[in-house]
């Protein structure tokens, strides 16, 4: 099994395999013998044999499929699986999904501030959400004419759920 | 004097939810009273409702529907046959009418008199007090100035105050209603800001005006008073370091305060909370100059998050003395006690905001936590594992406090505290505290009200912890091993298939 996987900001190409007893992982083509322990509830235990180095891991699904948020001995990192070849372009979004401005967190839409047919400019404010008793302003991420708001006023909206869409 | 009432308390009614309730549950029960929980619906099954012996429904979530209805929370009370209430802090803990509510309907307010909050919960009234008392106030208006005064007035006031000035809400609180304002041709925008913001969170847009210090530092004294006149000051606590004039971490004693300052801001508030013949917790708060001159700011009427810091360096529960105070009893404590700091606190408020993407807001499900301990750790947690953090309420998750023999040491050990403290679901302001902790004019002790916003300025967006590079190898291998199905379960979050998806994925 090779999977590339984006941590930290970085892909990392990753391959797992297991001779008899022992868990041999390929780290970007660099081979280590792994002693990794499933603990549950979301647990893990990792320990490199050659160094000793051991990880107390904590991993969790993220906000969007197939990436998970992985706490590393209490620091968060976030991972995300890079789908291989023509997939990548269409999973990350492309130009197309930069068109929508999307909830970053759970929360009540104060204000709508752009109506549909309206021209925006990259970083324009076109709603504020409300949650845990702060206003946040999102922003639009570029140039365009809004083509369509998804939401109205006093609206509870999910993390992901897109507001509004820009052409 | 008030007349004592001999009326004691057995069942006390928690009006507040989150950390604060868990604290005064705890409270509650080693002074062997009865303790009843209120919650709002999405609190159902929250860790201070789990905690309480009975717990009494509210309805609605926003804190208007539920914390903030004095009559459901006098109902609850009545109901659960509680003969006190608690307003922990935040909602409805200053508010005169929900003190003179409970009293109407035969319960004990814990917390000092209606009339004492009417008093020192109005800033100008307050600035008024500590005046008369000979106590320095930072030089301003006298009087609230009404939302619908004409702006030459308040033109006129601010230019024989002076530039740079502070416009703030009379009602004010948490940094809402307030301005700086630099130069006259921008008071108009600030005064309108300001105004808004106040009648929308206080229901009042009267506003007023005070000189603002260069850089100051936030300096507050602990009070306890009796309802027999006496009153006794506390060690003061440093919460310098605010984001946008919300504290993020307190430290007790300041390392600017020596002994003699002490004493005399120690003293000068004793004198005003005195003067009013305030009982039970109370705090007041000043701000220190570069040259070691304090002025009176504010009376907080209440229990303040940050207490534990002074409860670790004198000893006392604070809690449990405001049950006894409410019962009448008297202040056996001296100032042998409360004045003389063992040792150093600090805490650390753990907020569930993203510090990485400008301190966003991050509510939901907490799927993996595990809090630190070890010597000399106290974590004053709301949240259990597997706990929702509502997006109706405060974002403060936990306060995480670490006590040593020295400041220095305190410092390491919040540091370590900091390392052990596992949460997974949301993002906290855990990693903020790690770089916060590494800063040199922090550990120096050069902290002034400005100091944060002016470090956060400047640091361009990287990222506040950077793990190691065995970390993100580990962080790689387990993410491969879980999302090729390797794990024991797949993680579940219930809004998507995320699972299935993403090993189909990875079998390409």
């Amino acid at each position: 099994m090779r999977v590339e996987i984006e941590v930290g900001g970085r892909v990392r190409v990753v391959a797992l395999e297991h001779r008899g007893k022992a868990l041999v992982v390929s780290l970007d083509g660099i081979e280590r013998v792994v002693e990794a322990a499933a603990l549950g509830g979301h647990r893990w235990s990792l320990r490199f044999p050659d160094s000793g180095a051991q990880h107390a891991v904590v991993v969790t699904p993220g906000q969007e499929p197939g990436s998970v948020d992985l706490l590393v001995d209490g620091l968060s990192i976030p991972a995300r699986l890079r789908p291989a070849g023509r997939e990548a372009a269409k999973a990350s979004g492309g130009p197309r999904g930069a068109g929508k401005v999307i909830a970053p967190m759970p929360g009540k839409v104060v204000k709508v501030l752009v109506t549909v047919g309206q021209q925006v400019t990259a970083r324009q404010g076109v709603a504020v959400i409300e949650a845990m008793k702060m206003e946040n302003e999102l922003r639009a991420g570029r140039d365009g004419t809004v083509r369509d708001v998804l939401v109205a006023e006093g609206a509870l909206v999910d993390a992901g759920a897109p507001l509004v869409v820009i052409e | 004097m008030p007349e004592v009432q001999l009326r004691l308390v057995r069942k006390v009614l928690v009006a507040n939810r989150g950390e604060i309730a868990v604290r005064v549950i705890r409270a509650a029960r080693e002074s062997g009273l009865q303790s009843v929980a209120v919650f709002a619906d999405c609190d159902r099954g929250a860790r201070h409702m789990r905690m309480a012996d009975e717990a009494w429904p509210l309805g609605g979530n926003a804190p208007g529907e539920s914390y903030l209805r004095i009559d459901k929370i006098v109902d609850a009370a009545r109901a659960s046959g509680a003969d006190a209430v608690h307003p922990g802090y935040g909602f409805l803990a200053e508010n005169p009418e929900f003190a003179d509510a409970c009293e109407s309907a035969g319960l004990t307010f814990i917390g000092p008199s209606a009339t004492a909050i009417r008093r020192m919960g109005s800033k100008t009234a307050a600035r008024e007090v500590a005046v008369a008392c000979g106590v320095p106030v930072v030089p301003g208006t006298a009087a609230p100035i009404p939302a619908d005064a004409p702006e030459a007035d308040v033109l006129r006031e601010a230019d024989r105050i002076g530039y740079p000035l502070m416009l703030k809400a009379v009602a004010g609180g948490g940094g809402k209603g307030m301005r700086v304002v630099s130069r006259p041709e921008d008071l108009h925008g600030a005064l309108r800001a300001a105004r808004s913001e106040a009648q929308t969170a206080f229901g009042n847009g009267a506003v007023f005006v005070e000189r603002r210090l260069a850089r100051p530092r936030h300096i507050e004294i602990q009070l306890l008073g009796d309802r027999h006149g006496t009153v006794v000051p506390f060690v003061e606590r440093e919460c310098s370091v605010q984001r946008r004039h919300q504290k993020v971490l307190e430290e007790s004693p300041s390392p600017s305060v020596d002994p003699t300052l002490r004493a005399a801001i120690a003293e000068a508030a004793r004198k005003v909370a005195a003067s009013v013949g305030y009982s039970n917790a109370g705090t007041i708060e000043f701000l220190l100059d570069e040259d070691g001159r304090f002025y009176f700011l504010e009376m907080n009427t209440r229990l303040q998050v940050e207490h534990p810091i002074t409860e670790a360096v004198t000893g006392v529960d604070l809690v449990r003395w405001q049950f006894r105070l409410a019962d009448g009893e008297r202040l056996t404590l001296t100032t042998a006690d409360t004045l003389v700091p063992r040792g150093h606190a600090i805490e650390a408020r753990i907020y569930a905001e993203d510090p990485d993407t400008g301190f966003m807001p991050s509510p939901g499900r907490i799927l993996h936590l595990r809090p630190p301990s070890g010597p000399g750790v106290r974590d004053d947690g709301g949240y259990d594992a597997l706990g929702e953090v509502p997006i109706f309420y405060d974002s403060l998750v936990s306060k995480l406090i670490a006590w040593a023999e020295t400041r220095e040491q305190a410092v390491a050990r919040l540091r370590r505290a900091l390392a052990e403290y596992e949460i997974a679901g949301i993002r906290t302001t855990l990693p903020f505290f790690q770089w916060l902790l590494e800063d040199r004019h922090f550990l120096e002790g050069h902290v002034d009200t400005t100091f944060l916003d002016r470090t956060l300025a400047s640091r361009n967006g990287q990222p506040f912890a950077m793990p190691t590079a065995s970390a993100e190898d580990a962080a790689a291998i387990v993410a491969a091993l879980q999302l090729n199905g390797a794990g024991p379960q797949a993680p579940s979050r219930p809004v998507s298939a995320w699972t299935r998806g993403a090993r189909l994925e990875a079998l390409r």
